[in-house]
């Protein structure tokens, strides 16, 4: 762009024509509030209506139930088996992700050796295993957490086999002609550089071992918040299982946004990160 | 000259008559309440069947000033206007090559189907979309590449695919954004006579914004040099280069030499020192530029 | 080179169908409750799935699967277009998608039963909601990432609004669009299979659970291989679509890359 015309980003967007006009920051919040409140609304109406029901409690009732279990110490004990088993799960995961990929990476017999089977695995979603994982540990913490590494470790393997595959040979080269042997090298030039790939894997692993981890408690009935949303739900608690449900939301919001800060946090220094940053 | 015809509905103007009038056009950017302003005061005029090359040094503000004219930005002063209508949105009497080619031209479609989209809307019989769209195509020499996509052709191709998507679209203008400005010397060469040609062949308008001040005197029947920001014109030449023109000799001409000399001591005393408060006197022939 | 071509080539063959031997030859004869022999979870396999449950459970759970999907992705992509387009609609409802797209779909799952009981209807609302997210925010994707160029040649040239929407922005944004209605799939895929899994008798996932509940493994083993099956073929089905209809852009990226 010769003519170095500098806008701010939103005065670009506004002046093109047959574009919509942007919103100002204010009105993108009050606009915001109001669709909240109108997805409220409707929900209210829905319930006052009655055509539901039991099944649909009002918006109030779930409030006070959500303050309910808010007080209840079986809820904090549930919401922290569902934290820990998700992250004991990313833990173990990532641990044998990395290892894996950085393997099958950098040795091209691992690579083919494992790539029918990893290929084969790689869209079957764990939910696929539980019958399995129920069968053999029962409702258990275990149970769960295998099912969490199920979920994640395939992913974080392939993303971190696209960074090793991303390394830049001339370090590598350049490593080897200075007498820097294998286990070296993998440690202080492929690792490092492939960072970038392993942790835009982790902002995605993190949610999803959440997610993993509530279908191991609804239809394995492990320890956790899906657990207890199956409970209240079989025993008729609607207005229990709503709050459930809205706690379980609140998590994922704070699961997604805290895993991508992070992922901005530990690896803005790093010169390869934009090309990860999606 | 105009064998191939113009669009049809209005009455377009003949050769030598008035086309494209701006008058005291203005855009200026408030953002965070500070007022930015990227054009002056800026008054010239285009007639039909003339090359108008726009100079200026790189940073003017040519690209807005073509967003403005194409109806694309809305001016925040003055006015334009198009065969004596104002100009508020894309006038149809108008086509615009981009500077930027691979972005201008849809990856999805065929040269052929690139060409074809813009005259959907026209609603015209198949056999005048089939006539015109060989017709450009073999203006720009690319008639055996119809059925490639524009990312399997070279920069300077890419480039004739849009011209062409230009002249299938028969506007009374040509406006030209940089058009060449990222070809090699060669391909610029052949584009800048492809231009030329398109004058004579269609007595088309073309009006090009360029920062190289060879290629306009090459071009051009007459010079707008534009100065820096905010934009105002520092003075208006006619180049009075015998036609037709060819690389070799036209350049070769001393008075080739004199009009670049002139035309770039304009615009490298524009750039030296760029005036923060030309906003105030940026009244159209006050631009003090030095004869 | 070319030996070491050669080498993992037959590398990548082999060792699949080794392990696939080595299951079946160790799994011979196993007591083993979780582990029946692989001979056995063929045979039931074939008894359950070909034919006998294909036209009240195969069936029904796969049109549960391609119904629900279909709709989800035509809801998701109009939406998304809206979204896209329309600044006032963004604004008003992206915070509540975006808490909306927090809860783990399958937790959705629950909900539905409350309001719509343990019918068929239930299933399938349930993967459209929950596969809708991922194609309407690539969608949104999709068309603010359009190239400005673009939409400055189809304002310059008076595109229609339709041609605009249609050949401009559907087109280029269609990438985007796709690879989320890859993730939308493997999320119905999921979806199905829990809502199944939930109080339900019918379906795939149904037949699964219950053969674990009932301990018969060589049942659940089965199961759980044709649900591996469906995963793994519609994934592959996509690619091939997508292939097809990415061409332009595969072969422009491939190009982009060789150059």
């Amino acid at each position: 762009m010769p003519d170095g015309v500098r806008l701010s980003p939103s005065a670009r967007r506004a002046s093109r024509s047959g574009e919509p006009r942007s919103l100002g920051r204010f009105a993108h919040l009050a606009y915001g509030v109001l669709g909240a409140v109108l997805v409220l609304g409707l929900w209210q109406a829905a319930a006052a209506s009655g055509r539901f029901g039991s099944g649909l409690p009002s918006v109030l009732e779930t409030l006070s139930a959500l303050a309910g279990l808010l007080g209840t110490a079986a809820f904090w004990s549930e919401l922290g088996a569902t934290i820990g088993i998700a992250a004991i799960g990313l833990a173990v995961s990532s641990v044998i992700g990395v290892v894996f990929g950085v393997l099958a990476g950098r040795f091209p017999l691992v690579r083919s050796a494992t790539l029918a089977v990893t290929e084969f695995l790689k869209p079957i979603p764990p939910i696929v295993v539980l019958p399995l994982a129920v069968m053999i540990w029962g409702p258990t913490q275990q149970m769960a957490i295998f099912l969490v590494i199920v979920g994640c470790a395939l992913a974080i393997a392939i993303q971190t086999i696209a960074g090793v595959e991303d390394v830049d040979p001339v370090a590598l080269s350049t490593a080897r002609s200075y007498g820097i042997g294998t286990a070296e090298s993998l440690w202080r030039i492929v690792l490092p550089s492939s960072l970038p790939f392993i942790g835009t894997a982790m902002r995605i692993a993190a949610p999803a071992s959440l997610v993993v981890t509530v279908v191991a408690g609804l239809l394995g009935g492990s320890p956790g918040l899906g657990r207890s949303i199956y409970l209240a739900q079989s025993a008729g608690e609607v207005a229990n299982m709503y709050a459930l449900v809205v706690v379980l939301g609140v998590l994922g919001v704070a699961a997604q946004g805290i895993s991508s800060a992070a992922e901005r946090r530990l690896l803005h220094w790093h010169p390869s990160f934009r090309k990860t940053g999606s | 000259m105009s064998t191939l015809g113009t669009r049809t509905g209005t009455t377009s103007p003949r050769p030598g008559e008035l086309l494209l009038k701006v008058d005291g056009l203005a855009k200026s950017y408030t953002s965070k309440g500070k007022r930015t302003d990227i054009i002056g005061n800026l008054t010239f005029s285009v007639n039909a069947g003339e090359v108008v090359c726009l100079v200026g040094p790189s940073g003017v503000g040519k690209t807005t000033l073509l967003k403005c004219l194409a109806g694309l930005h809305p001016s925040t002063g003055g006015e334009m206007s198009i065969d004596g209508r104002r100009i508020y949105s894309p006038p149809p009497e108008m086509a615009l090559v981009f500077q930027d080619y691979s972005r201008s031209l849809m990856p999805w479609l065929t040269v052929e189907k690139n060409l074809r989209l813009p005259l959907r809307h026209l609603r015209l019989p198949q056999s005048e979309v089939r006539t015109r769209i060989l017709d450009a195509l073999a203006a720009v020499g690319l008639s055996h590449a119809a059925k490639q996509y524009p990312w399997e052709l070279s920069g300077g191709m890419q480039q004739r695919v849009a011209i062409a998507r230009a002249l299938a679209y028969r506007p009374e203008i040509l406006i030209m954004d940089e058009p060449f400005a990222s070809v090699d010397a060669q391909t610029r060469f052949d584009l800048e006579d492809l231009v030329l040609k398109i004058r004579d062949d269609y007595g088309m308008t073309v009006l090009l914004v360029t920062h190289d001040i060879d290629e306009a005197v090459y071009l051009s029947d007459r010079i707008v040099a534009i100065g820096l920001r905010p934009a105002v014109v520092l003075e208006e030449l006619t180049v009075d280069l015998p036609l037709p023109r060819n690389q070799l000799d036209t350049r070769a001409l001393p008075r080739f030499a004199e009009l670049r000399n002139h035309t770039l001591s304009l615009i490298q005393h524009a750039s030296a020192k760029p005036t923060p408060s030309a906003m105030e006197d940026a009244v159209p022939g006050a631009a003090g530029a030095p004869a | 080179m070319n030996t070491r071509k050669i080498i993992s080539v037959a590398v990548g063959v082999l060792v699949p169908i080794a392990l696939l031997a080595w299951w079946y030859l160790a799994s011979a004869g196993s007591l083993n409750p979780f582990f029946p022999p692989l001979r056995d979870i063929v045979v039931r396999f074939k008894e359950l799935w070909l034919f006998d449950h294909f036209a009240t459970d195969v069936l029904p759970s796969l049109g549960n699967l391609f119904v629900g999907f279909a709709i989800a992705v035509i809801l998701g992509v109009a939406l998304g277009f809206a979204m896209a387009t329309v600044p006032v609609l963004n604004a008003m409802l992206s915070p509540v998608v975006q808490f909306l797209r927090g809860i783990p779909p399958v937790a959705l799952i629950p909900i539905l039963i409350t309001l719509v009981g343990f019918g068929n209807e239930m299933r399938v609302a349930s993967i459209v909601i929950a596969a809708m997210f991922p194609t309407m925010l690539s969608t949104i994707d999709g068309i603010r990432s359009v190239e400005p160029g673009l939409k400055d040649v189809g304002a310059v040239y008076r595109f229609s609004r339709g041609d605009r929407l249609l050949r401009v922005y559907l087109p280029s944004s269609l990438p985007q669009i796709v690879s989320g209605m890859q993730v939308s799939l493997q999320v119905a895929f999921i979806v199905m299979i829990a809502s199944e899994m939930l109080g339900s008798s019918q379906g795939i996932g149904a037949m699964t659970l219950l053969a674990q509940q009932s301990f018969m493994s060589a049942d659940m083993w089965a199961g759980i291989l044709l649900l591996g099956l469906i995963g793994f073929l519609t994934n592959i089905l996509f690619d091939l679509v997508k292939n097809r209809v990415l061409s332009w852009y595969v072969s422009s990226k491939r190009l982009e890359r060789a150059a």
